[in-house]
């Protein structure tokens, strides 16, 4: 069969064209699900139980600087930052810094207390639920932690397990905001933790 | 130049590209299995696990990490014997540099037995189960995943079962 080699080159530039755009394609489908949270987006607000069974709900840190932080008991990276969350927490709680964990876990409540208390946890832990992850973005992999501003926004995004160093810097940048004012817009005056339903 | 270009974003190192995304084990298909009734017989069941990413060994060190285990459900008269996990291998990571992990990494193998039992009808048999894993990485963990796990088993009589009935066909068909 005689074949034309530049119609060969050019089907393999419309395959090589079709991989290229599906590939990009479905990079950008899996990043739409975490493209609702963007910087400067309002942290969604939940209701969850604490470890002593008190509601708590986001909206309760209104003012304050807030780390929070998706974990699990099974997840050894999550192990490795919670002492610098409590170091984070004893050194900024003062200036308004409020650490927050979610275990997004199956292990019991007792189980969750008992790995806390173990790790001398000195913030609180909530009881996480899948509805809650998705509203951050389906939480994927653990640790992931989310920065937010004073006024409810969200300033900073930390995925996997990266240097306590650059966890105080985003820590820093989320106090360094002023409660009630929008960071990108001084113009606006949106409700901080905005329900997303 | 630009399928150049394209084989090199292809070529994102794992790390990199697929952060905060679950890696799924595999299992190699499993070529039928002949298994004797009234015997018990081995089977091997192998699994991949993707570059880059580990899961706890069947025996890990912490109360709180998650066992890689199996759990089959075989059809009636078709007896689970024991399961057979490999030893893990002690590793540490640069989440823990000073802590010990017993993780398998890599290709493993689970080595099951299964014991057709005398009543069993000979013939081809599906065997089914799941194996619970939970992977990380050297900077994130992942929720624990199910792999399904199936396989057949082909049940023929023992030898000298014929003898024992003459008037039956010495012929097995699956």
């Amino acid at each position: 069969m005689n074949r034309n080699p530049l119609a060969l080159v050019v089907v393999a530039l419309v395959v090589a064209l079709g991989i290229y755009v599906g590939y990009h394609k479905a990079r950008r489908s899996g990043a739409s699900l975490t493209s609702h949270l963007t910087q400067s987006s309002p942290a969604p607000d939940f209701s969850l139980q604490s470890l002593e069974g008190k509601t708590t709900h986001l909206s309760d840190f209104r003012g304050k600087a807030v780390l929070l932080n998706f974990w699990a008991t099974w997840c050894g990276p999550c192990k490795i930052e919670m002492p610098w969350f409590v170091d984070l927490q004893k050194e900024y709680g003062a200036q308004g810094l409020q650490i927050v964990g979610v275990a997004m876990d199956d292990a019991s409540k007792e189980d969750i207390a008992k790995f806390a208390k173990d790790m001398g946890v000195n913030y609180p832990i909530l009881i996480g639920k899948e509805s809650v992850g998705d509203e951050y973005g389906g939480v994927p992999a653990l640790p992931e932690s989310f920065l937010i501003a004073r006024d409810g926004k969200i300033v900073d995004k930390i995925i996997g397990l990266r240097g306590k160093a650059e966890i105080e810097d985003a820590v820093k940048k989320a106090l360094d905001t002023k409660p009630g004012t929008n960071q990108t817009s001084a113009a606006a005056s949106t409700p901080v933790f905005q329900p997303q339903r | 130049m630009f399928l150049l270009f394209l084989s090199l974003r292809l070529a994102i190192p794992a790390s990199a590209q697929t952060l905060g995304k679950a890696p799924s084990l595999s299992m190699v298909p499993v070529a039928l299995v002949t298994a004797q009734r009234a015997k018990q017989t081995m089977v091997s069941l192998n699994f991949r696990i993707p570059a880059g990413y580990h899961i706890n060994s069947n025996t890990p060190k912490s109360e709180f990490l998650i066992p890689t285990a199996l759990k089959m459900d075989l059809p009636t008269d078709i007896v689970l014997g024991k399961i057979e996990y490999p030893p893990g291998e002690d590793a540490s990571f640069p989440f823990s540099p000073d802590e010990k992990l017993s993780v398998y990494s890599g290709d493993f193998t689970i080595a099951i037995a299964v014991h057709p039992l005398h009543s069993v009808v000979p013939g081809k048999y599906e065997m089914r189960g799941v194996l619970r894993y939970q992977a990380c990485d050297n900077a994130a963990c992942y929720p624990p995943k199910n792999l399904p796990v199936n396989f057949e088993v082909k049940v023929v009589k023992e030898p000298g079962a014929h003898q024992a009935n003459p008037a039956q066909s010495p012929h097995v068909h699956g």
